[in-house]
């Protein structure tokens, strides 16, 4: 058994001391801010709706020892995952001395991405002067690029996720290099969707590329190394003062996860925190050995889950760079569900690292009261829709996560239908787009009275949503935690779990969770509930003023009040 | 050339700049904003500044005013009543799911406008190709309107979906809701909007229902006022997409003026860019708590079409300007790594920075600028008395925490990160737009606007700052230069191809129409993207002139300038824009400032970023400037100072602007 730590320490020792803070300051605010227009120029020229409208994309500056610089902020469930392929990049195409300017490297191995083949990296170093200073780095999902289905729930190995560049060069010295463009396309079922998404990154890259040329330009090399230095150990002092606020102690939670999508069987697993002093450790070996269908988590994606938990408890207001992650540290097994090894299957890397987000949120409770909400519906519900249109025969795609009612806290009632955390800055499609472009009629988008879990403060409402499907077509369901309830806290109850129904033409229903390749023959009609967000506190002690408000807009209905909150009737 | 009178409502004080045909002097005033009733405030500013006689021969009365805004802010509107298509009643309170703060795990949204129970189904349906799916069911129309009148609903917003596409069943409900007895306004939303995207056209909608309750009677009410001390003239008030709409317009269409405060600046910007033939102008508005900038190319105002406003998403045309924190009551502290930091909050104009010694202690800009010599040390405008032993009293704490040595490296510190936050937005408005700053001159105006001039020069590597006439006041300026505009739109998503322009030509002459502006100047623009991509390129199009080789080419053009490359993909037009513009008067010169009459310039120490440390250098008054003069040295005007750096030279120009020009780079 072989287990793993995974930690940052810093790389030039006492480089920043001394470096100018004033200066400092400037570089670091620079950093952001080309970040923040390579993300910019991505999302006005994408072609997929994945990227524009969803920010399935991270964009990043890496240093020449592969230390975050900066990364704008899109999803959270991307957050500090680019080291592993921005360095997995460069040592594919033959190490940083194989780099010239002008070069753009494609990189989407699942293992050094941690995520599917779909999420594709484009990574350009940046020279000043003839030396490499750093990288620009965009990971984007694709639509498709190959493997057995454009979005897979039940794959065996990750040779059928899709087709993998492991590391080559898009561009040699600002030229294309067309052998690699035409295989990128000759395997795609949407080869145009993604020329356009190539280009957009490319752009967004150079974009990048270019802004942070222009800062080295202006400060000089050897005083930007120095402040970068300065940025890192301000960003770690930041979070160890977070962490010296926690109690000492050893924080623990487990939960399930539904299946692994080809087995059927349940997964338990638990996490568990310790926090000692300024350092966090995160151990997530307490868990089965990677499993036959595509739920393992790559380590890359394993380390974006614990610096997401730990930024959301930490309050993190600021842009991470390198330095605010150097304070965790993160224990996992080879070979496990956290740290698996190829081939194994990851396409759904997703449903463990959001569970396991959720799970050291509730494992923290204990250690800093009031800081964490009960759970929410706890997933992205991921649906991918595609097919050829009847009149032309075209080919079209779309695909989209929904949102979920979140957990009461002690602060209040849950938010309704917001999405699930590692996604929060993403939104959702309005029904007239989605109309004016997929084959789709839009019957319901409400709010599920009486969903929220029952409690002092009640869980947020979960959605409910009616497709009508006027077209054959097919559908891939993503949906993960269909049977465990949000849990509530402190004596509030659970709300309810995702839940995919599609009623056919015949009047015949069925429910799917994880699903591959679901024929939608037209006239079927695609029901997607959402989870709800569970409730906190003994729901005896609402407050009978909120039960009746509730009541008066409709939120639940007389019979939910009766059954749970009897004292406000 | 006529009279024209401008009154802008602010956050503190209410300003009012009048432009006198008969001498073509401007001359500004100001008093203190009046919340509770605003127009007080504007009439005071009236009474104390403009003669009757003057007033009686006043063409044009321009407001700016921020009732529709602080109605947002503070929730006071209407009872608005919604009434929307079966299946949709929630999507107010579901939006898109998406938080303001990405990281906040207990972020909740904004309550909505309307509270559920008012939020009403009908059984309808419309397609998105416009065809009717379901038949409007009248009877549900008419049960809402009773639920309203027990709840005692004031406007009623009606939003249907796909109504973009084919409005009937809007128009009807409208007419059930009427006759049911349903006497209040009713908002319906392809009037308000046109444009597709339900949650977002149904905000508009019910922003327009809320607020239009408050405007309506406000208006009328100062345009009484108003007529009561003799004037005589037209009541415009400014919009958020730039110009101004008439009084009847403003208070039928209330949402276009919500956003419509920091566009004065970008407009007198406008103004004077085209004026001087600048190309490439961008503005550098300083004030008190933010920095507000746009890109102005070859005279135009930069527009969007989606804006937002208190965390509500409006549909209505708005001009591009940008706001960061970092004006000159920006405080600066260290933070808990030691690191110096600006911004953004404000110490505002009360208490303000600590060298106006009202009770303010926080160091702030100001006090960093103050310290340095920037400013003159004694008075500016206000009478506040400026004090430099205060300033550096809360400016010396800082220096411990960060390590940095002593009060003037602190002082440089907060000027020099200020400049950069400063210049990282203009970056922003002008990379993401395809445009090398570097190209551009400065039009640095604000009361610190002219401080940071030669620092935003060189930190955008710059070589040309114009500090305008009455630089202090320059936005209010910008209200007396306004022309009627009004705008409409409609999503028509298609195929740009030759069936397309003749299409859009009859849905711009329906639009127009809607309009009905006699005599005014017609604008068509055409949201414009490569089929598959979801974010457009809004273009212009000549009418019975372009083809769509013509529209394409001037597509792929802006393409190329927005994102360095062009792309083989057709084309797909997304929305039809329609805009009327009626120019008031082409004739109105800028004309300097009178002089203050105080006389007794001479010398300062002050401290100059080029050299790196403090120098000697003159103080000149605005109106003594003749010929060219070698930086360093400060100019002073009545409501501005404007600091010229070792490296820089300045020069009053005919125009009356001051022309900075970089003599060599750093």
């Amino acid at each position: 058994m072989t287990i793993v730590r995974t930690r940052y320490a810093e790389v030039h020792p006492g480089l920043g001391d001394g470096a100018d803070p004033v200066t400092t300051e400037i570089i670091r605010q620079g950093l952001n801010a080309a970040a923040d227009q390579m993300k910019q120029s991505l999302i006005r020229t994408a072609f997929s709706p994945i990227i524009y409208e969803a920010l399935d994309f991270a964009v990043a500056f890496y240093d020449a020892d592969m230390c975050m610089l900066a990364q704008a902020p899109t999803l959270p469930a991307f957050m500090g995952t680019l080291g592993f392929c921005v360095r997995e990049a460069v040592e594919g195409v033959g190490g940083p001395a194989a780099l010239s300017p002008g070069d753009v490297i494609l990189y989407n191995d699942p293992y050094g991405t941690g995520s599917h083949p779909q999420d594709a990296a484009m990574v350009v170093p940046i020279f000043h002067e003839d030396e490499l200073v750093a990288y620009s780095a965009i990971k984007a999902h694709w639509l498709d690029i190959g493997g057995k289905d454009p979005y897979c729930t039940d794959t065996v190995d990750v040779y059928q996720e899709g087709t993998i560049f492991p590391g080559v060069k898009l561009y040699d010295a600002g030229r294309l290099v067309s052998d690699v463009y035409r295989m990128i396309l000759a395997n795609s079922r949407m080869p145009e969707m993604v020329i356009g998404d190539i280009n957009a990154m490319v752009a967004g890259a150079r974009t990048g590329a270019e802004a942070l040329g222009a800062l080295v330009r202006r400060h000089g090399l050897d005083t930007f190394r120095r402040c970068v230095a300065r940025m890192y150990a301000h960003g770690e002092a930041l979070v160890r003062g977070w962490f010296e606020r926690l109690p000492d102690g050893v924080y623990q939670a487990s939960s399930v996860i539904d299946s692994d999508g080809v087995n059927g069987t349940p997964i338990p697993f638990g996490v568990r925190v310790v926090v000692d002093g300024s350092s966090v450790t995160v151990d997530l070996t307490d868990c089965p050995d990677q499993v036959g269908g595509p739920v393992n988590c790559p380590l890359p994606s394993t380390v974006a889950a614990v610096r997401i938990a730990v930024a959301f408890l930490a309050g993190a207001g600021e842009q991470p760079n390198e330095g605010h992650f150097r304070p965790l540290e993160l224990v996992t097994r080879l070979g496990s569900l956290f740290h698996p090894v190829k081939p194994a299957p990851c396409f759904m890397y997703g449903i463990p690292s959001d569970h396991a987000i959720e799970l050291i949120i509730r494992a923290l409770a204990e250690a800093v009261p009031g800081s964490a909400p009960a759970a929410s519906g706890g997933d992205i519900n991921a649906l991918v829709w595609w097919g050829n249109r009847e009149a032309t025969g075209e080919p079209w795609a779309d695909g989209a996560p929904h949102p979920v009612g979140q957990g009461a806290s002690p602060l209040g009632d849950g938010a309704s239908a917001l999405m699930y955390i590692s996604e929060s800055a993403t939104r959702f499609t309005p029904a007239e787009v989605w109309e004016a472009r997929n084959p789709w009629r839009i019957e319901r988008l409400a709010l599920a009275e009486d969903s929220g879990g029952p409690g002092r403060h009640r869980g947020g409402l979960g959605l409910d949503l009616s497709f009508r499907i006027l077209e054959d077509q097919y559908l891939t369901s993503g949906l993960a935690r269909t049977a465990l309830e949000p849990w509530g806290l402190k004596g509030g109850l659970p709300g309810r779990p995702n839940r995919l129904t599609v009623e056919y033409p015949d009047g015949r229903t069925e429910d799917f969770s994880l699903k591959t390749r679901i024929f939608l023959p037209k006239g079927s009609v695609v029901h997607l509930r959402t989870g709800s967000g569970g409730g906190y506190g003994p729901p005896e002690e609402r407050d009978p003023e909120a039960v009746r408000a509730d009541l008066r807009e409709g939120y639940i209905t007389r019979e939910h009040a009766a059954r749970h909150y009897p004292h406000a009737l | 050339m006529t009279t024209v009178i401008g009154v802008d409502v602010g956050g503190t004080f209410t300003d009012l700049v009048l432009h006198d045909a008969a001498t073509g002097e401007i001359r500004v005033a100001k008093q203190p904003t009046t919340p509770s009733a605003p127009e007080r405030g504007v009439l005071a500013a009236v009474d104390a500044a403009v003669p009757r006689d003057l007033l009686a021969r006043c063409r044009h009365f321009v407001h700016g005013t921020t009732v529709g805004l602080n109605a947002l802010l503070e929730r006071r509107g209407a009872t608005v009543g919604l009434i929307t298509t079966a299946g949709f009643r929630d999507v107010l309170e579901i939006r898109r799911g998406d938080r303001d703060d990405p990281y906040d795990l207990f972020w909740t949204p904004p309550p909505p406008l309307v509270p559920r129970r008012l939020r009403l189904e009908v059984a309808e349906r419309v397609a998105a190709d416009g065809s009717v799916v379901r038949d409007l069911e009248p009877d549900d129309v008419r049960r809402a309107a009773e639920v309203f009148a027990a709840e005692g609903v004031d406007a009623v917003a009606i939003v249907l979906v796909n109504s973009y596409a084919n409005p009937e069943h809007e128009k009807r409900a409208a007419e059930l809701l009427t006759a049911a007895g349903f006497g209040g306004p009713i908002s319906l939303s392809h009037e308000v909007s046109g444009e597709y995207r339900e949650y977002e056209r149904t905000c508009t909608t019910v922003v327009d229902a809320f607020v239009r309750h408050r405007m309506g009677p406000y208006l009328h009410n100062l345009d009484r006022e108003l007529r009561e001390r003799g004037f005589a003239g037209e009541l415009l008030v400014t919009r958020s997409g730039g110009g101004a709409l008439t009084l009847a317009e403003a208070a039928a269409r209330p949402f276009e003026t919500i956003l419509s405060g920091p566009v004065a600046g970008a407009a007198a910007t406008a103004r004077l860019a085209a004026s001087l033939r600048l190309g490439t102008a961008v503005a550098a508005d300083v004030g008190g708590t933010s920095f507000d900038t746009a890109l102005i190319e070859d005279g135009r105002l930069p527009l969007l079409y989606q804006g937002e406003v208190v965390g509500l998403p409006l549909q209505s045309p708005w001009v591009d300007v940008r706001s960061v924190g970092a004006g000159g009551g920006s405080v600066a502290y260290a933070d808990a790594g030691g690191l110096l930091r600006v911004g953004p909050r404000s110490a505002g104009a009360d208490p303000g920075p600590a060298c106006y010694q009202r009770g303010g202690a926080e160091p702030t800009v100001t006090d960093a600028a103050l310290h340095l010599g920037m400013i003159p040390r004694g008075h500016i405008s206000g009478g506040i008395e400026l004090s430099a032993e205060a300033a550096a009293r809360a400016l010396a704490p800082l220096a411990g925490p960060t390590g940095i040595d002593g009060v003037d490296a602190v002082a440089v510190g907060v000027i020099k990160i200020a400049a950069a936050h400063m210049a990282q937005a203009v970056r922003g408005v002008t990379v993401e737009r395809g445009v090398d700053p570097r190209g551009a001159a400065v039009v640095a105006f604000g009361g610190a606007g002219p401080v940071f001039g030669c620092l935003l020069a060189d930190e955008l590597d710059v070589d040309t700052v114009v500090v305008p006439p009455n630089a202090g006041n320059f936005s209010a300026v910008g209200l007396v230069q306004a022309d009627i505009v009004r705008s409409a739109a409609r999503t028509m998503v298609r195929p740009l191809d030759d069936e397309a322009l003749p299409l859009v030509e009859r849905v711009a002459r329906e639009l127009f129409e809607r309009l009905a502006q006699p005599g005014a100047v017609r604008e068509v623009d055409l949201d414009l993207r490569h089929r598959g991509q979801e974010h457009t390129l809004t273009i212009p199009v000549r009418l019975g002139e372009d083809d769509v080789a013509a529209v394409s080419a001037r597509f792929s053009e802006a393409y190329h300038r927005a994102f360095g490359h062009t792309l083989p993909d057709p084309l797909e037009i997304v929305t039809v824009r329609a805009t009327g513009r009626v120019v008031l008067d082409t004739d109105r010169p800028m004309v300097p400032a009178p002089p203050s009459g105080e006389g007794g310039a001479g010398t300062t120490r002050l401290w100059s970023f080029r050299r790196g440390g403090w120098t000697e250098a003159p103080v000149v008054w605005r109106e003594d400037l003749t010929g060219v003069a070698e930086g360093p040295l400060l100019v002073v005007e009545p409501t501005a100072t404007t600091y010229v750096d070792a490296g820089f030279a300045a020069e009053a120009h005919a125009s009356g602007c001051l022309m900075i020009t970089r003599k060599d780079r750093p």
